[in-house]
């Protein structure tokens, strides 16, 4: 791949990452009243794990080099299911309590807002990044 | 080839104004700082995570060569990335990366960079006028 | 830096140094001229005011022949960068960008070079005897 514009492994790949995570808060948010899924138990969180890989060394004797973040697994969070008291809920259990999904809307949000910040961020990133190579195309041009 | 062993007195006689050459230098640390704020803005969400830059002496360096107009200490300059250790940790999961410092850096940069190319373009420009006898 | 500058270092910088070979030479072997062939007939050169015009040629000769030679390899490290560029290896765009420039630039030159030697040949053609 022709390398033209700088820094755009990093920020596409951090596009991607951030968009897999807020598809999954969004899956959460719509789910956070699922009491019963196909497996028979109610919704369980998901939760997006990120790693780190190192990139190609950039120029001579950098001792630091950029890190490209990639989704490593969506897991399951392994809270229990919050419990309500609802006896006459087709999904109740004999003691009249309903499994609700450990899903907290609250901070579904404030992980989304993170989520969209940080995708805001990065494509501020790759805008100035292209014009950045299409000055660098217009050198020696009037 | 017969005048490659020899010192290119002549063509690159052209390109050793002690500016232009410092501008190219600093045209690579520019591309260089992006590829280190976009590294940043990637990891905004990581645990851990500090920031890298440019090396902050580079800019100083580069400065006093110019200033001191030999081309040789503007050649012998590198630019490299290494960790920001000046950067503080706002978070409590260790990354040191501020985004409202991050983004103002980016479009600093972007604004450099233009300027740097601009300039690169006058003094091309410039000397294609001296050799054509035309402003053109 | 204005174009003044730069006509300054045509004069100081570029030139002169070529310009300081063209002191009278033992005339070589082989010396090639305007006529392509023998340079000027052998025995002009016996006459007093004619024998640095001989060495003068065979001086210009070189500087011409290092000059072309010096933008044939930028014109090749233009190419080196765009090939590097093109395979992915790492070579920044604005490198290779501001290589293929100068590489032009110096073929600018040698081309108006070349303008006003023939400007000259002409003109000194057109001369009546």
């Amino acid at each position: 791949m022709i390398k033209l514009m700088p820094g755009l492994d990093s920020s596409a790949a951090a596009l991607q990452a951030e968009r897999i995570r807020l598809e999954v808060i969004g899956q959460n948010i719509a789910n956070s009243n699922t009491t019963k899924t196909a497996s028979g138990k109610p919704y369980e969180r998901q939760i997006v794990k990120f790693e780190t890989v190192l990139q190609d060394k950039l120029g001579v004797n950098s001792e630091a080099v950029p890190l490209l973040v990639k989704v490593a697994k969506i897991a399951k969070d392994t809270k229990p299911p919050k419990e309500i008291y609802q006896p006459g809920h087709p999904d109740a259990k004999p003691n009249g309590m309903v499994d609700y999904p450990n899903v907290n809307v609250h901070e579904e949000m404030a992980d989304m807002i993170a989520s969209s910040r940080a995708y805001e961020a990065n494509l501020a990133a790759i805008k100035n990044a292209r014009s950045m190579t299409l000055q660098t195309l217009a050198i020696g041009r009037r | 080839m017969l005048g490659s062993s020899r010192q290119k007195v002549m063509v690159n006689g052209l390109f050793t104004q002690t500016n232009y050459q410092g501008l190219k230098k600093m045209l690579d640390a520019t591309v260089m700082r992006h590829e280190a704020i976009a590294s940043n803005l990637a990891n905004l969400e990581t645990p851990n995570y500090k920031r890298i830059d440019v090396e902050s002496g580079f800019g100083e360096e580069l400065s006093r060569a110019i200033a001191g107009r030999d081309t040789r200490d503007i050649s012998r300059l590198e630019p490299r990335l290494v960790l920001d250790k000046s950067a503080s940790s706002p978070n409590r999961d260790g990354n040191t990366v501020q985004l409202d410092r991050e983004l103002l850096a980016l479009q600093q940069n972007s604004l450099a960079h233009n300027m740097q190319t601009q300039f690169v373009t006058g003094s091309l420009m410039k000397l294609r006028s001296a050799i054509q006898g035309r402003t053109a | 830096m204005t174009p003044i500058s730069f006509n300054s270092g045509l004069s100081s910088g570029i030139y002169s140094p070529e310009l300081r070979n063209l002191r009278p030479q033992a005339p070589k072997e082989n010396a090639k001229g305007i006529d392509g062939g023998e340079g000027l007939d052998p025995s002009l050169a016996q006459m007093p005011g004619v024998s640095n015009l001989n060495q003068a040629q065979v001086g210009f000769d070189n500087v011409l022949g290092k000059f072309v030679n010096e933008v044939n390899s930028k014109q090749m490290a233009a190419g080196d960068a765009v090939t590097g560029l093109l395979g992915g290896k790492n070579v920044p765009l604005h490198q290779a960008m501001i290589a293929m420039e100068e590489a032009s630039v110096s073929f600018q030159l040698m081309v108006e070079v070349r303008n006003k030697l023939l400007e000259g040949y002409q003109e000194l053609l057109r001369m009546q005897v």
